[in-house]
């Protein structure tokens, strides 16, 4: 049997990804972050809630409808809003205020619409209703458990397909490179920005159908996960598409992973690994920090270890984190009996921690933003050899 | 005795809706003159406004209490968490008898408030000189996000879910009848919000001002004349969050209890942002202006809503979203600049500038020190002649 910890793992890191695929595709093509994008997801949960309980059409047929609804909605905001603030010259503050304001109305657009439901047909739980029921099972498991990675696994290979193999895919990515470029070479960039919004809440209006099957939804659900799709986006680097599904899937599994690890325990292994973990990411940043002054020129202990570099924000945080890391080693060889935070870590902290599961993906992006801005899939990897040029 | 009832219309009472909206109207036009300092003259998108906020209120509501409970003796022995309400309760019938203790709790308040919106602030500050605009908002925002699910969570703090009691120093006010609390409590709000106002204004027409628009304008030649923007933007941050953490604190013993679901985006983020869009970005008096209108709008909806509510079939609230949604992307689109436009910052008083550029000789002598007024001739012939030499090279002037 396959603890239940591990599903939810699967099916919340399935979902983390649609969302923030579609996140990433509008910052690729405005460079607008769009804070109303989670209203897209609550569009995705009202369609699927809808569909259930005036038709009788399960969250799977009406993933369908909120793939065209939400991105119906999406693209009339970039129509409606953005383009003319864009072709105004707007700065780009300015346009994220625009953004925050089509939040703002779509919270008094989905209370007028709950309110409606709720007085005409009710539905006494539209405000906040629970998980729908009516998912197939199989082998003991929620149906939702296939058919959302599967979902994620077409989308990413068409996707694929898209911008590798067709010439669409191919003008797509060149209006995001660079626009006017690409219009010089007759690119109706206009017609794929359009077709980048339609598919970016589209995903997340699937996202939403697929959520209401797992999770209890509300008027606010959107507006609550906005921060956290954006933790996932900016994790995997909010310029690439595959970026977003890392992202998403490692953001959507710490919710429930690390909550279980620190609930549970990790146990003496992991505890162990996690240290060493630790110390690698704060050797790797010290060596960041220390590479920052002098590029391209070889980094020895010694410039890691100077003065100069000890005394920046940066390079006292990886001393620290790697001093977090071999203290967790000193207290598990001498049996982790005097310090309580290491016994949590081995032994668990006990059901206190599990209110905190939200603030998990809020830690990661703060991390994100602070250490590595870019994200995962902008990191250089170190060249073998020098160039020569 | 009561404050007096003044109907206009069925339902519409004058002097309700006046308290009412001036308690509102010196509330965010702190917090918006605030927020104008940070993104309006140092140019830092401060999503994260509701973090500092909300900070001065929970750490100093969460304090007070505790410290009364403590120098009074009231329920020490006592879990605060758990009898809070009790407990808050027995200092509130001290404090309505003793306004000496009732003011020196206040203002400890607010220097709780002020030490942790400056803490907050220096801690923002970090990201604030470090990164680019779309990543600083999002990074603001999700701290804000952060505190919010910890102010949720961790219990001994503010309670978690079930929220804290906190010492009301106006409680005094209570016994003399409806309403005269909430006009007191106007006062003392709109008192800060004047000094809140009065300090903007005086840095807007400051050396200093000047040179916060320099540095939100480029960077670059900002540094260029010698001006630390990283130093510039944290002093900004911290001294505006000190303001947003007094704010918090004033207005968490208002409405004498904290509450995480108080402490929302939309409110002490968003209602903001609106408010400095609508009067003026980088200009006090538009902003001013535009906390007016807002308030004006929110209040005298609320009013109105018991009269509305028959004719339409969902909760009458939510026209106020959709009301200010559309006001705000319609500013954006068609007067971008806001109500009041901003002014070019100005460096010698109007006056004297008119006279020098009239040419009708040096400026009334300010100190009447020799050196004083050696100084301002040197600096009389050289505006003269900075005009003088415009002149000149004008195109028009010549042909």
């Amino acid at each position: 049997m396959v603890p239940g910890y591990l599903i939810s793992t699967i099916v919340y890191g399935t979902l983390f990804a649609l969302m923030a695929m579609g996140l990433t595709f509008t910052y690729m093509t405005t460079k607008v972050p769009n804070f109303a994008y989670g209203d897209f997801v609550t569009i995705g949960l009202y369609t699927a809630y809808q569909l259930h309980y005036l038709n009788h059409i399960n969250p799977y047929g009406a993933g369908v409808a909120a793939f065209f609804i939400a991105g119906g909605a999406s693209v009339l905001m970039y129509i409606g809003v953005l383009r003319p603030l864009a072709r105004r010259g707007t700065s780009l503050v300015a346009l994220m205020i625009a953004t925050f304001g089509v939040d703002i109305g779509f919270i008094g657009i989905i209370g007028i619409y709950t309110d409606y439901m709720a007085a005409t047909y009710r539905l006494v739980d539209a405000k906040q209703f629970f998980a729908i029921p009516g998912d197939f099972s199989l082998f003991g498991v929620q149906g939702v458990v296939y058919v959302g990675p599967a979902v994620l696994a077409a989308i990413t290979i068409a996707l694929y397909l898209l911008f590798k193999r067709t010439k669409f895919g191919v003008a797509m990515r060149a209006s995001v490179e660079n626009a006017p470029l690409a219009r010089v070479l007759g690119v109706n960039t206009e017609r794929i920005y359009i077709t980048s919004w339609m598919l970016a809440g589209g995903f997340a209006g699937i996202a939403g159908a697929l959520y209401t099957l797992w999770l209890p939804g509300g008027t606010s659900t959107g507006s609550d996960l906005i921060v956290e799709i954006f933790a996932a986006s900016v994790l995997g680097g909010l310029t690439s598409i595959f970026g977003a599904v890392v992202g998403g899937l490692a953001v959507g599994a710490s919710e429930d992973l690390v909550t279980t690890g620190l609930g549970l325990g990790f146990g003496l292994v992991w505890t162990v690994v996690i240290a060493l973990l630790i110390i690698v990411v704060g050797a790797l940043l010290l060596r960041r920090a220390a590479k920052k002054g002098r590029r391209g020129a070889k980094i020895g202990v010694g410039d890691m270890l100077s003065g100069k570099v000890l005394r920046t924000g940066a390079g006292a945080g990886a001393i620290f984190f790697m001093l977090v890391g071999v203290y967790f080693l000193f207290e598990i060889a001498t049996g982790y009996s005097s310090d309580l935070f290491v016994q949590g870590f081995v032994s668990g902290f006990g059901p206190d921690v599990t209110p905190f599961q939200k603030a998990i993906p809020l830690l990661i992006m703060v991390a994100t933003l602070l250490i590595i801005p870019k994200g995962l899939f902008s990191l250089r990897l170190p060249r073998l050899r020098r160039n020569k040029e | 005795m009561s404050l007096p009832i003044v109907y206009l219309f069925p339902g519409f009472d004058l002097v309700s809706f006046m308290v009412g909206f001036v308690n509102f109207y010196a509330l965010y036009l702190a917090i918006s003159i605030s927020l104008n300092l940070e993104f309006g003259y140092a140019g830092i998108p401060n999503f994260g406004k509701v973090l500092f906020i909300a900070g001065g209120a929970a750490f100093s509501g969460s304090i007070s209490g505790r410290l009364a409970s403590y120098v009074l003796n009231i329920g020490s022995h006592q879990d605060f968490i758990v009898f809070s309400t009790r407990i808050v309760n027995q200092i509130d019938g001290v404090l309505a008898h003793d306004p000496v203790f009732a003011v020196e709790l206040f203002i400890i308040s607010v220097m709780i408030g002020a030490l942790i919106g400056a803490l907050f602030g220096y801690l923002a500050s970090y990201p604030a000189i470090r990164l680019r605009e779309d990543y600083l908002g999002m990074l603001l925002l999700g701290m804000a996000q952060f505190f919010q699910v910890v102010m949720r969570t961790f219990t001994p703090l503010t309670g978690g879910s079930q929220n804290i009691a906190v010492p009301d120093p106006y409680f005094y006010w209570i016994s003399l009848g409806t309403g005269w609390r909430d006009l007191v409590a106007g006062l003392v709000m709109s008192a800060l919000a004047i000094l809140v106002f009065i300090y903007a204004e005086r840095v807007a027409k400051s050396p200093l001002g000047r040179m916060l628009k320099a540095v939100r304008e480029s960077e670059d030649a900002a540094r260029a004349l010698g001006k630390d923007d990283a130093v510039v933007r944290r002093n900004v941050l911290i001294v505006a969050s000190a303001i947003s953490g007094i704010i918090g604190a004033v207005f968490t013993m208002y409405i004498a209890s904290v509450e995480y679901d108080t402490w929302n985006r939309v409110a002490w983020t968003f209602w903001p942002f609106l408010i400095v869009i609508i009067g003026g970005v980088g200009n006090n008096y538009g902003v001013a202006l535009g906390a007016a209108f807002f308030s004006f709008v929110l209040k005298g909806l609320e009013q109105i809503q018991p009269v509305l509510q028959p004719y339409v079939f969902f909760d009458a609230n939510w026209l106020q979203y959709l009301l200010f949604a559309v006001l705000l992307i319609t500013i954006l689109m068609l007067r971008p600049e806001g109500i009041i436009k901003e002014k070019s910052a100005p460096t010698l008083p109007k006056k004297t500038l008119g006279a020098l550029v009239a040419g009708q000789g040096d400026p009334p002598p300010s100190g009447g020190a020799k050196v004083q007024q050696a100084r301002t001739e040197g600096r009389a012939s050289r505006i003269r002649r900075l005009f003088e030499l415009g002149r000149r090279t004008s195109p028009i002037a010549d042909g």
